[in-house]
Formats: C-alpha cells, structure tokens, sequence
C-alpha cells in the first residue's frame, strides 16, 4: 500500500513538473519561432525592442522612430514603456532571465553602473555621434570601467518656479541671488504669503530644494571636484552653510509642510497662496497641464556675487543602452547613434519640452530656452544624486531623511551632515 | 447492457490484503494538488529562496557570491542598519500592544454589546465590519486625503467646532503618525476580530448566563468570571492573528508613508525597511541580500513568537 502511495504521490509530482514544464517549452518554441523568422528576414526586417520608464512619451518616440525608419526601413522599434515604479524590478528580471530588451532605458549614474559592471550592457565609446554630448554627462553613462554603455537622454535641472502675477503685484524684482532671495522671502511673507511651496512627505524634495539653493554656498564645482577627489568632505563648513539654508528657509515654508504632499504643495502654487515652487523643470508640463492660465517664470539658479551669472544644478536622467545579449547589435548601435544625433535631440525636446543632453539642440518652449541657456553657461550636478547615490540606502535617502529629521526636531545642522557624512564613508568603504 | 459477472465471495476473501485500489480516495489528492502547486510556487519558494539569499551579496543583478552569516552580521552590528532595525523593530511592537489594547478591546466590547439584546444586531454587525471589506490601499488613500494638514476632513472639522489646537499635521509629525496609522489599522480591523469574538459567545451555553444569574452575580461579575475564561480560545487566537499581523503589517504604512517610514523612520516597522533594502528606491540603494536576511528574520521572529505564545496560551488553558 505504501508503494502504491509513493508511487501515486510521485506521479502526481511528475504530472505538475510536465505541467509547468510543458507551459514553459510552450513558449520558449513560439518564441524560437519568432526568432526563426526574424532570423529569415534579416536582411529585410529587423525588430529591436526597446523598454523605457516612460509611458507618457510615447507619442515623442513613435515620431522619432519613424524619423529614424526614414533612413533605416529595414529596422523596427518595438517601444515598451513601464511604469517608472515597476520599470526596475522588470528590467532586472528580464536582464537576469536573458530575454531582455535589445534597447534599455537606463537610470543614471549608480543605476546605470551597476547594470554595466553586471555586463549586460554594450560599450558604446566608439559610437559615431556619442561626441554631440558632453563629456559630464556621459558620465551618468559609465560604468566603473570607465567605459560608456549609454546614451544620455534628457537633462533635468533644478529650478524655482515662481508666480509672475504675484511678484507683479508685490513689485518683486526676480532675485538673482541668494540674499535677494531671502529678501523676497521675508516681503511676501510680511505679505501674507508663502513664499515657497514646499513639501517635505517625500523627503526626496528636500533634497531637490537643497540642490537649487545651496550650490552657490559651497561653491559651485569648486567643492564638488574637491569632494569627489577626497580633499574635503561633507562636514566642509561651506557645505555645512547649505545645510543652515535650508533651515533658515524653514520659516518660508507653508505649515506643517512635513505633512505636505507634492500634490498638495502644487496645490498652493496654483492657487496663489503660495508664490514659488522648487523642483525639477520637468514639472513645467504638470504645471502648464493643470493651471494653463496661470504665468510662471523660472529662477534657474543663483549667482554667486551680484551681477554674476546664474548656476543651473543640473543632472542627466535617463539615458539609452544596448543590451549586450541583443540579437542585432548592428542594428541596435545604429538606433543609438540616431538617439545621439541631433535629429533625435530636437524632436525630443519639442515634443517633450524638456532639455535633451545632445550639444547644439535648441529648445522650442520660451522658458525651457530660458534654462537651456543658462545651463549651457553655468551649470553644476546635483550633488547628492550624481555624487552621493551610492550605498544602502543610499547617502542621498540618508541625507534627505535626515533634512526631515531636521524640520522635526529631532536633528541639528550639523546632525545632519554628520549622519550624511557616516553614510558616506560607509558606502565609500564597499 | 454487459453482462455482470458475479465473483463467488470466496475469491475475494481470500485475498485480503490486496484491496482493490481506491481511486476515490486518492482522487482527493488531486483536487489538493492545484492548492499545493500555488501554495508551493508563491509560498514555499520564495520562502526558500529568500533564505539561500540572504548568504549571498547581491545589488539587484546578479547574485555575486556566497558570503555565509555576513549578511545577519551587518544588519545587527553595523551602523546604520542595527539602529534603523531597533527603530523599526519597537515599532512592531507598538504597534502589537497598541493594536491589543484598542483594537482587541474595541473588538470584545462590540462583540458584548451586540451579543447582548440590542436592537438593529446585524445592522451594527454588518456596520462594523463594512471596513474590512475595503481594501488597504483605499483605506491608506482616504485617510491620507482625511488626515491632509490643510485640506482634510479631520482637520477642518476640529477648526470648525473651535478645537484649533488639535488640529495637528497627523501623519508628517514623529508624534503622532505611527499612532495614528496604528488606529487606522485598528478601524480597519476591528469588524473582523468582533465578528470572531462574537461567534464564540454566541458558542457559550446560555443556561450557564442564567444560573449566574439566578445565583445573583453582577452583569461585571459574569463577564470577568464567565465570558472571558469561557472565550479564552477565541482571545488567544486573536491576539495571536494581530501579533502575526503586526509583525508582518506593510500595506497600510506603505500606501500612507511609502516605504521610507517617515517622517525620519517615525513609522519605520521591519516590513518597510525590509521594502526598502531588498528592492531600494528608484535611485538606487538595492540589497537584496541584505532585504532576505531581514525577511528571514522577520520569519523567525513570528514563528518563534507565535510558537511561544501559543504553548503559553494552550499551558493556561490546562491550568483551568
């Protein structure tokens, strides 16, 4: 009786081993069916897929893909766009199962060196056109070899969304510096509104505030070449200064901004009741979606001294990838020396509004000029997300948790940067 | 119509032992086996390997090499990670007691007004239990609207009755937030275990209430003499269940505070911080190694507190 139950048992295992093995050959034969007659059609028709984070662009890379299948009729672009949230976890997983994309979005800097040091990816140093991008922002790009495996896509800058009908009213000259605007800061409070709409939920905003305002304190580049060569640290008195700013700005700040969404701290930008709103300039497009009556300017950064020209925090934040297990890559690199040209960079940015990190691309939209312009000047990288997104958790999420800890109560200035600065030294370590 | 052939009895008295072979019996066996597959692909093997992960170093691509106990090591000696998993493990335990003393209280209370002759039973029943219904992500979602600093229904309504002073930014202050999301947990909650509490007063004798009360005993008497002793099981199980379900407890912090625990760690339990190193965040700061060991020993925590608790509970019961 025993045997007979084994044996019933053990027929039972086998049948749901050859059930979830059946399904599993299933398709993997439909998918050696597809590749056959891709295969067949080499010389014809090439399909390259391609993943990216954003859903919301579509339009942008279906205009862009037929610009390119102009030239090359024989390659096809599958786009396949994932939610930014989820993009990560199916990019590893399709990478580790080896069925991944040809093409790949890439997260910059740390994101994008750990997917290279894996060696899923192709080096791209001798693309043709990979010399329309400046040298910095190949760097969101490489791996630790030194090497570049993308192409970088858009550049994100910092900047200070302000109400132009309220500084009108207010008689507000824009500021140019940080004490003139502390001096704006002061007037509209006097005035009864909030001079900033921050919010401090996402504690990433904190840190993204911290990046406009605080560049000019510690000196621009200057610091960040000495903090990345190790000849200062964050407990440098002119970073330490940054951070002070930030807590000076606490009293600009709506009440109970810790409890603020990012909604929320829109929420008061559009209505009025607060004038200025720091973020990213990609939130342009949220903000001329929803309040498309309303007239914004942009402060793009600080200059150091009066009369200096402004600093424009910048970082590059996505950028494109072959895989190294492509099937084409012939093909593939010909897709990335398109997504090098300028060709691509300016249906980006018209179509998207937003910088492209191609050389020489001029933005169409009078306020994404504005920045273009000043960032092509005097530009700087976030600190934190360029040079600090190392480590788990990172020193960036340390830091702006402790910017948080701060606005609680709960840390001084200098607890902040000394929690920032161990973190530091502890993913320095690894 | 085949014809039926008869076996003389003898035939098969002779051979005992070999019975013929029950294919209804065994044919429940296969009905278990879908069961047993799922249970066995989205339990057991992520179970299993999260426990092979956590020996190993991984940054989310490729699981790089076999580094033994380093991982466990880390995360109860290094700095940040023993700190952050103090933090997040008291608050686990907050959470446990707090849950305990309103929601189980909340619970037994309803259960004993409803089980009492009010009217409208199954109205208040049905009232109670309604949020349970509701799944975690809508209830994070709507207290997060009701609990907004500057447009919330919560806040709004204490202006306006002149209670100014409560008015509080509920969930972006280290005061109140894990409190408060504790409550909502409770909210939540509470329809389910009073349901369970109910069913088994309902299970308890009623000719025993009547005896006591012949004999004079106070309605107070009968409660901490009687119905408490009697719904003892009922009481263990449901603390058990919240100590599970707090230890594991990751939805409603997450849809409120994401998986950060903020403001500053203030909502921190291990779930989150087990989110947030095994899958890091956008921009990085992935260990999955590291997260499994956390997932392991979360694991154990449970298995052996529950185990604790349970021989505790059933040693009580003997007593009796």
């Amino acid at each position: 009786m025993k045997v007979k139950q084994f044996l019933i048992w053990g027929v039972l295992l086998i049948l749901s081993l050859a059930i979830v093995g059946c399904s599993s050959k299933e398709t993997s034969k439909e998918e050696t069916n597809n590749e056959g007659k891709t295969g067949e059609k080499t010389a014809e028709k090439v399909e390259l897929t391609m993943y990216s984070w954003r859903p919301e662009d579509r339009d942008m890379y279906e205009k862009a893909i037929k610009k390119f299948q102009a030239k090359h009729p024989e390659i096809s672009i599958d786009f396949q766009p994932y939610e930014s949230t989820e993009y990560n976890t199916i990019l590893s997983n399709a990478l580790v199962s080896g069925d991944g994309p040809d093409i790949l979005q890439l997260r910059p800097y740390s994101g994008a060196k750990t997917i290279a040091d894996s060696n899923y990816l192709l080096p791209l140093d001798d693309l043709k056109e990979i010399g329309n991008i400046n040298q910095e922002y190949l760097e969101a790009a490489k791996g630790s070899d030194g090497k570049v495996y993308g192409v970088p896509l858009s550049l994100n800058s910092g900047v200070i969304f302000y109400n132009k009908e309220i500084f009108d009213k207010q008689g507000i000259k824009v500021p140019k510096t940080w004490d003139e605007f502390l001096a704006v800061c002061e007037k509209l409070k006097k005035n009864n509104i909030t001079p900033i709409a921050q919010s401090g939920r996402a504690a990433y905003l904190l840190s993204m505030t911290h990046a406009v305002i605080g560049p000019d304190a510690y000196g621009h580049n200057d610091f960040v070449d000495k903090v990345t060569s190790g000849n200062t640290n964050l407990k440098d008195p002119n970073f330490v200064e940054t951070v002070q700013r930030m807590k000076d700005l606490e009293k600009f700040f709506p009440k109970d901004f810790i409890a603020l969404e990012d909604n929320d701290a829109q929420t008061l930008f559009y209505t009025g009741q607060a004038a200025m709103y720091i973020n990213g300039d990609y939130r342009l497009a949220t903000i001329e979606g929803t309040a498309p009556d309303m007239k914004i300017g942009v402060i793009p950064g600080f200059a150091s001294k009066d009369g200096g020209e402004p600093v424009v925090t910048t970082w590059v934040d996505g950028s494109y990838a072959a895989a190294k297990n492509t099937k084409h890559p012939e093909q593939a690199k010909l897709f990335m020396e398109f997504l090098a040209s300028k060709d691509f960079g300016q249906i980006f940015t018209e179509e998207s509004n937003r910088l492209s990190a191609v050389n020489g691309v001029t933005p169409k939209h009078p306020i994404v000029k504005e920045i273009a312009a000043a960032a092509a000047k005097n530009s700087t990288p976030y600190l934190m997300l360029v040079h600090f997104g190392e480590g788990e958790p990172t020193t960036k999420t340390t830091f702006e948790n402790a910017l948080q800890g701060m606005y609680l109560g709960k840390l001084t200035v200098d607890g902040v940067v000394d929690e920032a600065q161990k973190n530091a030294e502890r993913a320095a370590k690894k | 119509m085949p014809e039926l052939k008869t076996v003389p009895l003898a035939e098969v008295s002779a051979k005992p032992k070999k019975k013929p072979f029950n294919v209804r019996k065994h044919l429940a066996h296969l009905f278990l086996l879908p069961a047993a597959i799922l249970y066995g692909t989205f339990q057991l093997f992520p179970l299993i390997t999260a426990v092979i992960n956590s020996f190993y170093s991984w940054d989310g691509f490729s699981r790089d090499t076999f580094i033994g106990l380093q991982n466990f090591v880390t995360l109860f000696t290094e700095s940040p990670f023993k700190e952050t998993f103090v933090n997040a493990f008291k608050h686990n335990w907050t959470f446990f007691f707090v849950n305990v003393c309103t929601e189980l209280v909340t619970a037994y209370i309803l259960a004993l007004i409803i089980h009492s002759r009010i009217r409208g039973k199954e109205f208040f029943k049905t009232i109670f239990f309604l949020p349970k219904l509701l799944s975690v992500i809508v209830i994070g979602f709507l207290f997060s609207l009701i609990l907004n600093p500057t447009s919330g229904a919560l806040n709004l309504f204490l202006k306006s009755v002149g209670l100014d002073f409560l008015a509080q930014p509920w969930l972006g202050s280290t005061d109140t937030a894990l409190l408060t999301i504790i409550l909502i947990n409770g909210w939540a909650g509470v329809g389910f275990s009073m349901l369970i509490f109910l069913a088994s007063l309902q299970s308890i004798d009623k000719e025993i209430f009547e005896a006591a009360k012949i004999d004079g005993a106070s309605n107070f008497k009968i409660i901490f003499t009687i119905t408490i002793p009697m719904t003892m099981n009922a009481i263990m199980t449901m603390t058990i269940l919240t100590f599970i379900g707090c230890f594991e407890t990751f939805e409603l912090i997450y849809a409120m505070q994401g998986s950060s625990g903020g403001p500053y760690y203030s909502t921190d339990v291990l779930g989150t911080y087990f989110y947030r190193l095994a899958f890091g965040s956008v921009e990085g700061g992935q260990s999955i190694g590291l997260g499994s060991a956390i997932a392991v020993v979360l694991f154990l925590i449970i298995a052996l507190s529950t185990a604790i608790l349970m021989i505790y509970f059933k040693r009580k019961d003997f007593e009796r």
